[in-house]
């Protein structure tokens, strides 16, 4: 029965304390009765009430100031005064000090059940405008949180953000959309985009998002070029609808995909060069045989066997191709796995020149190994090292002359261990000189012609090398020779 | 046996030069060979002959065309036929059409590597004839 309100009465006369508490039990409130304005407030402090009824003059402290102190309480609730000297004034000075509403005394007990009864609404209605007001406030709060929140997630982006409204003005943006599109002005809010964008294919895009009249456009997708033509960026437009669907702005994303372009114009060359460089020896073996199937030519047998040695050379050319591609491949993929390794450097060069020495027989080409400085174990990918260094010794052999020779020395420094191989080749001229680590780049002269090789042999050496955070340099002069040097790090 | 024509070769692929050299003595020209423009510019000087097999690719990427554009304004030798063998379409992806580049190209007609001997011989025959007329 208590739920219907809790009611404290602070009155010193015990007749109409006692009245009150008839009338108002009567209509199932819980009652507390207090005699004087401490004994009041005490109560008011240990229970909450929803209403209290308090006399004006009382002894000790009274009514006017009650009111006051139990607003400090708990300012919504109802305070009603019962008074014996009913003038407009009192009346009108305890509702200014914050009283809802006043009892002149006599009362009939309706007149006190009424009252109570309008009293209790309105603290019920006051509470509930309270318990709003504090929701909207925390939404508010949560809101502008959201708000700020968003703002930061889109400024940590790379990509580019653009939010235009409805009216197409720029709400929202972050810093790396102004830096992709250089955005003017972007302090004055409430223009065009043209105002803040110069990109036109993008400002077109934005005018054909927004004019859509139904779902048909749902997203572009586009590269543009960037102002200064010197990026390219990736353009991802779409609208914003809300729940109906109805139209409310667009978002924009910009991505710089420049280095991207690079890399795929790079790989295409790669591929054509590649496709070329495959095509020759394959067109010539088919010319060859398409020659000696054809009938068109009355040669001897001998002369038609040269033929066939020619097209065996070139498909030899063309296997070795293949496996310096496959090498390639194969270095860039193990630029992640390497198996890294202590190695004797020596070692492998000694079982190389072993390998090679009846190649330089046929030249009549010495070679010889100065170990003039003793190296360290190196970690390093035995494999690899065995690759690099075969490319570099067949490279001093196939390019020296005869009676030539080759001359392999070590060095060592705090940071590096050298190998340094030195021939008294035809070398290479000034202007090969910084061409000769490129793809399918070869020396052609009088002396090369004669040189099969497929271009690869530097590079893949000079990939070898990168891998292991070595470094490779060449000095060369041109019928004299030429000394390639490889540099690995080392740790003594 | 007189030689039914002098034909220069210029191709930087010594393999390809052979063969062609091959087909057409047999068919009874008269055969001279140069592996760059430059030299073969130097034989067209000296040689004076009747029709041109031109390599595109030599050792510039673009050698061919500038070499028939030098033969094809000179007014000494603008009536050499030239005829251009390529392996460049399928490589760059690129087809040419006669009729479309022929003008540009500055030469008579091209053929793809590797040429087939019978199509050479035909395409030879063909553009010697032409030029009698």
């Amino acid at each position: 029965m208590n739920t219907q309100g809790r009611i404290l009465v602070v009155d010193d006369e015990m007749g109409i304390r006692e009245g009150c508490r008839r009338v108002l039990a009567e209509e199932g409130y819980d009652i507390d009765l207090a005699e004087d304005g401490n004994a009041g407030l005490r109560r008011a402090l240990e229970k909450s009430y929803d209403l209290v009824l308090v006399d004006l003059m009382m002894p000790g402290i009274g009514g006017l100031d009650m009111i006051k102190k139990i607003h400090e309480i708990d300012p919504e609730i109802i305070m009603v005064v019962i008074t014996g000297f009913a003038t407009i004034e009192t009346a009108v000075e305890a509702t200014k000090r914050g009283a809802y509403d006043y009892l002149p005394k006599p009362f009939t007990p309706e007149t006190l059940a009424v009252l109570v009864k309008r009293g209790l609404e309105k603290r019920e209605l006051r509470l509930e405008a309270q318990k709003l007001h504090q929701e909207r406030e925390q939404k508010l709060l949560e809101l502008a949180g959201e708000k700020s929140r968003l703002r930061s997630i889109i400024g940590c982006m790379a990509d580019g953000v653009l939010v235009t409204n409805l009216e197409r003005q720029l709400v929202l943006w972050n810093a790396s959309a102004m830096k992709m599109l250089r955005l003017h002005g972007t302090d004055e809010p409430g223009k065009p985009p043209s105002h803040y964008i110069k990109n036109q294919p993008l400002i077109e895009s934005l005018e054909k998002i927004m004019d859509s009249k139904d779902d048909s456009v749902s997203m572009i997708s586009q590269e543009i070029p960037s102002d200064d033509q010197k990026s390219v960026l990736m353009v991802q437009m779409a609208p914003v609808r809300d729940e109906q669907g109805r139209l409310l702005g667009a978002v924009t994303v910009l991505r710089d995909i420049t280095k991207l372009k690079e890399i795929d114009k790079l790989k295409s060359q790669f591929v054509s060069m590649v496709a070329h460089e495959l095509r020759s020896p394959v067109a010539a073996i088919e010319g060859w045989l398409g020659l000696l199937l054809s009938g068109e030519v009355e040669k001897d047998e001998e002369q038609k066997r040269q033929w066939l040695w020619r097209a065996k050379e070139r498909a030899q050319s063309l296997l070795a191709l293949v496996q310096d591609l496959l090498e390639i491949n194969k270095i860039e993929a193990g630029k992640i796995a390497l198996k890294m390794e202590s190695v004797q450097v020596t070692d492998i060069l000694g079982k190389i020149v072993e390998f090679f020495k009846p190649e330089a027989d046929k030249k009549k080409i010495s070679i010889h190994i100065k170990s003039s400085a003793p190296l360290p174990l190196l970690q390093a990918d035995v494999q690899d090292m065995e690759k690099l260094f075969i490319n570099l010794i067949s490279n001093a052999i196939k390019y020296n002359v005869e009676k030539g020779s080759i001359t392999i020395e070590t060095s060592l420094d705090a940071n590096y261990a050298g190998i340094h191989i030195h021939d008294t080749g035809i070398g290479i001229s000034r202007d090969d000189l910084p061409r000769i680590f490129d793809d399918f780049f070869r020396a052609e002269n009088g002396k090369t012609d004669k040189i099969s090789g497929t271009g690869l042999g530097l590079t893949i050496a000079k990939k070898i090398v990168d891998s292991h955070f070595g470094r490779i340099e060449v000095k060369s002069e041109l019928d004299k020779g030429s000394t390639f040097s490889v540099y690995l790090p080392c740790r003594i | 046996m007189k030689a039914k024509g002098k034909i220069l070769l210029v191709d930087d692929d010594p393999d390809f030069l052979e063969m062609h050299k091959a087909v057409l003595e047999n068919r009874g020209y008269e055969v001279f060979t140069a592996t760059s423009a430059q030299e073969g510019l130097g034989r067209v000087r000296v040689e004076m002959p009747d029709l041109i097999v031109l390599d595109l690719m030599m050792e510039k990427h673009d050698a061919g065309f500038s070499f028939s554009k030098t033969i094809k304004t000179d007014p000494l030798f603008r009536k050499i036929p030239i005829l251009m063998v390529t392996s460049v379409a399928e490589a760059t992806g690129y087809r040419f059409s006669f009729e479309e580049d022929g003008y540009w190209m500055k030469t008579d007609d091209f053929l793809n590597k590797p040429v087939p001997p019978e199509v050479l011989l035909e395409t030879v025959d063909k553009l010697l004839q032409k030029r009698e007329k």
